[in-house]
């Protein structure tokens, strides 16, 4: 905690009583930030500098790349944005480009067609959308030379905006893939809504082809993160307080990184599908508990692993039925040896997996129970500082330390998928020491926590001290940028 | 139907009615109903292809949005080919999808429905079992392909062998599309193909 907030809490300390409920709420919310984000350590290996922007603030920043580029090479708004929309907003390079070769670039970025069509000059022209006859006023067109009817054009990106394309409306004739800039389409649209989803689609489409700007995942928040570098790095929203990876996007994963994060999600997606099979399709046989798909409709099953006979219905021993479902038997004849190690085979398969989703599963769930815990000391505490029994600033170490536990138990479930695709070795051996270690600690951690009141101070502090050098040892050591 | 559709519509079927495919009878359309929203459409087989001398019917469908938005564009007629289900008659396409552009029309889709059957694009399936034929045995492909075009499509020349097959498995009771769907999937092999109907 830094010197500047306390300061500023033992002032809030003074205000008046309805001021004081609301300042305690704001003051718990910037906690969580004020332990994990901007807070830069040189040797820290999560570190990561980053700012939030609001819409505004984008758009700001936006033209500003717009009106430099424009004032560099001499185009319109509309075709520089989109223009440096296709080149990922990379100013230097576009510029350098163009004063080589204008005419490439724009062809490269779908702005100028390969081949231009003459422009016909009579006062009336078919519009070869429509196919109806169209004084030359109302028919226009783009660089391609390929013209139609206003109506026409309206129509066609009414349908495109309808469909979530903004930035990618092409022109309409066939095998024609040069793009409609913004001011084109603005000033043939001209119903409201479809405007303002049209901009706002546009916006969507430039955040995400810029290198340093990323969307915060945040259910309903508009948030935009700028980081210089898009690195596998953590991020957290100030505005909905979503802790996020800065490179994919998806939550927060150090030691694992972004593939093999997004590997063990699919995962996890799919195998629940194949346990859910599993447990649907399969029994184990009463004798040797060996699992058993039943994949045909005979009811007599013979276990291929140490031939027990039984009835698939009630698990007792087939010798016990009747003779009725004889011609079933030539299950039991063809005993299929290379299926049966395959299965073997698929079976430990899936036991490793469940291993390690068993782990991470329940790391999730008590990450969920500790936020509970977190809320009952909030609690706990403004009574304590309502009973005169301390300030806020005495009880504020117990806050801390619940924090800092989710942030080591967050990254401890992390560590699972991470060692799931870790080859058998050295490395993985060390992993799993660590992985140990920091897991017994974060587990004295939550023990203490849990029990924070009637535990010592010192003690609680240590713990902390301990679990975060578990942990940062681990991230220092295995998390690869 | 939106004005522009049924306006468009009209246009076009002079246009594929005055064209010379019309007149060398390679592809014509007609309406289903008075509003224009259904057609059928027929295709011939390309030449030099094993849908030579089929004749394939199409079922067009023009939604609301038209031009703006694709035709929808399904064979009613039964064909193997790794691009159109052999089940469904559902096609894969760019151009009903996404390369889709307002100023194409119905004879540039017929057209380059043609051009399909002389050219699959097998790494681009809409049915998985007959690209895998494709890629795997051209041969036998052609085969089968020359064989659905001669039952369903109409075209003259019969594949011997694939007949005696099919016949052979409705003697013993079966039924001859799915004999036919079989065979065709397990490249010709009677006792796979038998093993595949009774499981």
């Amino acid at each position: 905690m830094s010197q500047e907030m306390k300061s500023q809490c033992s002032d809030e300390y003074h205000s008046s009583d309805e001021d004081m409920d609301e300042d305690i709420n704001n003051y718990y919310e910037d906690m969580g930030d004020d332990n994990d984000v901007n807070e830069i350590q040189e040797d820290d290996p999560e570190s990561f500098e980053f700012e939030l922007l609001k819409v505004e603030d984008v758009e700001r920043l936006l033209n500003e790349s717009v009106e430099t580029l424009c004032k560099a090479i001499n185009v319109a708004p509309s075709l520089a944005k989109l223009l440096l929309h296709m080149q990922k907003w990379l100013s230097t390079d576009v510029i350098a480009r163009y004063r080589q070769d204008s005419s490439k670039l724009l062809r490269d970025s779908r702005l100028a067609p390969t081949n231009v069509v003459q422009v016909c000059n009579s006062p009336f022209t078919t519009c070869p959308v429509c196919l109806q006859r169209c004084p030359a006023e109302i028919m226009s067109g783009l660089t391609c030379g390929h013209r139609f009817c206003n109506d026409c054009w309206q129509q066609h990106f009414a349908v495109q905006i309808q469909t979530a394309v903004s930035t990618g409306i092409e022109c309409m004739f066939k095998d024609c893939c040069v793009l409609v800039p913004e001011d084109f389409v603005l000033q043939i649209v001209t119903n409201p809504k479809i405007r303002d989803k049209y901009q706002e689609f546009c916006f969507r489409d430039y955040v995400n082809s810029h290198p340093e700007l990323r969307f915060c995942p945040g259910p309903n928040c508009s948030t935009v993160i700028r980081a210089t570098e898009r690195k596998a790095k953590r991020v957290v929203c100030k505005e909905c307080n979503t802790c996020f990876c800065f490179r994919c996007g998806i939550d927060y994963h150090a030691p694992t990184d972004c593939d093999t994060i997004k590997k063990w999600l699919t995962k996890c997606a799919d195998d629940s599908e194949t346990a859910n099979y599993i447990s649907a399709h399969t029994k184990d046989c009463p004798k040797c508990h060996v699992c058993i798909e039943k994949n045909g409709g005979c009811n007599h099953m013979q276990c291929s692993k140490c031939k027990h006979d039984f009835c698939w219905m009630c698990l007792g021993d087939w010798k016990t039925h009747g003779s009725e479902y004889y011609e079933c038997s030539r299950y039991k004849e063809n005993p299929n040896i290379a299926n049966e190690s395959a299965h073997a085979q698929a079976r430990e398969a899936l036991k490793k997996y469940l291993f390690y989703f068993e782990r991470w599963e329940n790391h999730a769930k008590s990450l969920q129970l500790e936020e509970q815990t977190l809320d009952n000391i909030k609690k706990r505490i403004e009574e304590k500082v309502m009973n005169n029994s301390g300030t806020w600033i005495d009880w504020q170490y117990l806050l801390d330390a619940a924090f800092l536990l989710k942030k080591c138990r967050y990254t401890l479930q992390y560590t699972y998928p991470y060692a799931y695709y870790l080859d058998k070795g050295p490395r993985k051996s060390l992993f799993e020491y660590q992985q140990a270690q920091l897991e017994a600690e974060v587990e004295n951690l939550s023990w203490k926590v849990e029990r924070a009141e009637i535990t010592d101070r010192g003690d609680l502090e240590n713990q902390m001290d301990i679990a975060e050098k578990r942990r940062l040892t681990l991230v220092r050591d295995f998390l690869e940028l | 139907m939106a004005n522009i559709a049924i306006q468009r519509i009209k246009r076009e079927f002079k246009e594929v009615v005055k064209s010379e495919e019309v007149a060398k009878c390679n592809i014509r359309v007609e309406p289903k109903n008075d509003n224009f929203t259904e057609l059928r459409g027929e295709i011939q087989g390309p030449p030099e292809t094993p849908y030579e001398g089929g004749m394939y019917i199409l079922d067009i469908k023009i939604p609301e949005t038209y031009p703006f938005n694709p035709p929808k564009v399904q064979f009613v007629t039964k064909i193997w080919h790794p691009n159109i289900s052999s089940v469904t008659g559902a096609i894969c396409l760019d151009i009903l999808k996404d390369q889709w552009a307002a100023a194409m029309t119905l004879r540039t889709v017929l057209l380059s429905l043609q051009a399909l059957l002389a050219a699959a694009e097998p790494d681009d399936p809409q049915d998985a079992v007959v690209a895998k034929q494709y890629k795997e045995n051209l041969e036998m492909f052609n085969t089968t392909a020359r064989h659905w075009a001669n039952v369903y499509a109409g075209a003259t020349k019969r594949e011997v062998e694939c007949d005696s097959k099919i016949q052979q498995l409705k003697n013993m009771g079966f039924e001859e599309h799915k004999a036919r769907v079989a065979l065709s999937t397990y490249n010709w092999n009677v006792e796979r193909a038998m093993e595949h109907i009774l499981t």
